[in-house]
């Protein structure tokens, strides 16, 4: 069976380049551009993995993770954090808030699937 | 005296035990007292601006060992407006050479605080601006020239590495504005390991040979610390000396020399980098390592830059305990040197201890 990304990513332009990424390597992409539609489409689609963008407008990706983490329809799904390559706390804050895992933008192709392929296994 | 009434800076003086000898207008001001009030009294038991009497205490009580504090202070206004005040105290002698009192100069630098934020938000903003388009124009053509768009040939495959190349290279430079700029000196040095000094300059000078060579600078490293060690953070101060070469090749004449020498001396190890360029002014010496900092000299105008190169080796030598010395005359090149301790193997536990915090 296909195996199913969910990018919660305000970008529109990201969400397409990565699109372009996984879907090359088999996978099949879904995305939403804000934190509450991105909650709404992880509890309908049960995604296999969630790549979650921290700096959006509305709730920001903290709040996003917060909320999926406590939700029990979502708990389970792992969260790859996007965090600028600024912050230098970033990996820290979010494998304290219950991340699989961080990924520093902007990112490298390969890397990007490399990282998916392992938390999707 | 009238010098002292009409400065632009605000000027205090104590005598040995603490009390006001001097307080000109603008030091009146800013403290919110008067001098006639304040002359013959500590400053402990005066009311005013309470923030900046209360370091100016702290300051005289520290001033006779440290001979002179430098700090700047925030400060609330009557409008609650906030502030930055400087003040710099020096201890000052009598004609015997006995220690007298300290003097305190007090300058507004609220509008320099400004404009230094300023310039990080907007380097901070810039930077988030131009990355996203990148990573879209990186991964399209990385994808493109995989041929995961449709078969490309030689030729096409040869240009889409080419945009993906031009893409690395403005990625880099986004990064060297922003880390450069946002970064406070106590963000540095905090990865620390053992940081093997052979390995660590192999590829020191790769990414100034290419400029060396098209202005002929003749460019060397001559080390003598081949099996030496540091306990550093490797990428803080790779960037530090790299930081301290490229200001050395930027100011260095067409045809000039760049020398790097890295030697083991008792105390540690010493870097140092020489360039036989149109040195520094002893004026600016202290101050080429402010952020932002250049020296408005028309004929160094062109020398480009955002003017935080010094400003981080600066910080990333300080947080690893050191400093940065600077030797130099005008018109006869510049030595910036600095002094690292040398990594021994049975102070590991120590070395521990470190990494920990």
């Amino acid at each position: 069976m296909q195996r199913t990304v969910l990018i919660i990513e305000d970008e529109k332009l990201i969400i397409v380049s990565t699109q372009m990424v996984l879907e090359a390597a088999g996978f099949r992409v879904e995305s939403a551009t804000n934190g509450e539609d991105g909650i709404k489409q992880a509890r309908m689609q049960a995604p296999d993995l969630i790549l979650l963008d921290v700096m959006m407008p509305g709730i920001d990706g903290w709040e996003t993770l917060t909320r999926l983490k406590r939700d029990r329809d979502t708990s389970d799904v792992p969260v790859v954090v996007f965090t600028a390559r600024e912050h230098a706390r970033g990996h820290q804050k979010s494998a304290e808030m219950g991340a699989a895992d961080y990924f520093r933008k902007p990112f490298e192709p390969d890397e990007l699937i490399e990282l998916v392929e392992k938390h999707v296994g | 005296m009238t010098i002292i009434t009409s400065i632009m800076d605000g000027v205090v003086s104590v005598d040995r035990g603490g009390n006001v000898t001097l307080m000109n207008p603008v030091a009146e001001d800013l403290l919110e007292t008067k001098s006639f009030v304040a002359i013959g009294r500590s400053l402990k038991s005066m009311r005013g601006q309470s923030e900046l009497l209360a370091a100016l205490v702290e300051d005289y009580a520290r001033i006779a060992e440290q001979r002179e504090i430098s700090r700047t202070v925030e400060i609330h206004d009557a409008e609650q407006d906030l502030l930055y005040i400087r003040c710099r105290t020096n201890v000052v002698y009598d004609c015997r050479g006995r220690l007298a009192g300290a003097m305190t100069l007090l300058r507004d630098v609220t509008a320099e605080f400004k404009t230094d934020q300023l310039k990080n938000q907007y380097l901070s903003i810039v930077a988030h601006e131009l990355r996203t388009p990148l990573t879209g124009i990186k991964t399209f053509a990385t994808m493109m020239g995989k041929g995961t768009l449709g078969e490309l040939n030689g030729r096409q495959e040869h240009v889409c590495e080419s945009i993906r190349e031009q893409a690395v290279r403005l990625e880099h430079q986004i990064d060297k504005l922003i880390n450069l700029g946002n970064l406070e000196s106590e963000d540095y040095g905090q990865d620390r390991e053992v940081v093997a000094m052979g390995e660590f300059l192999a590829g020191i000078l790769l990414p100034f040979e290419q400029l060396a060579r098209d202005r002929g600078v003749s460019l060397s490293l001559k080390s003598e610390a081949d099996g030496v060690a540091l306990f550093a953070d490797r990428s803080d101060l790779r960037r530090a000396c790299q930081a301290l070469i490229e200001n050395a090749v930027k100011f260095v004449h067409d045809d000039g020399c760049v020398r790097i020498t890295v030697v083991p001396e008792e105390e540690g190890l010493r870097f140092c980098v020489s360039d036989d360029g149109i040195g520094v002014d002893p004026r600016y010496q202290r101050r080429i390592f402010e952020q932002f900092f250049q020296v408005e000299d028309p004929l160094t105008r062109h020398h480009g830059g955002a003017g935080l190169g010094l400003f981080v080796a600066r910080s990333v030598i300080e947080a690893h305990g050191s400093r940065i010395e600077v030797s130099s005359q005008l018109g006869h090149g510049a030595d910036f040197s600095f002094m690292l301790p040398i990594y021994r193997p049975e102070h590991s536990g120590l070395a521990t201890e470190t990494d920990n915090d």
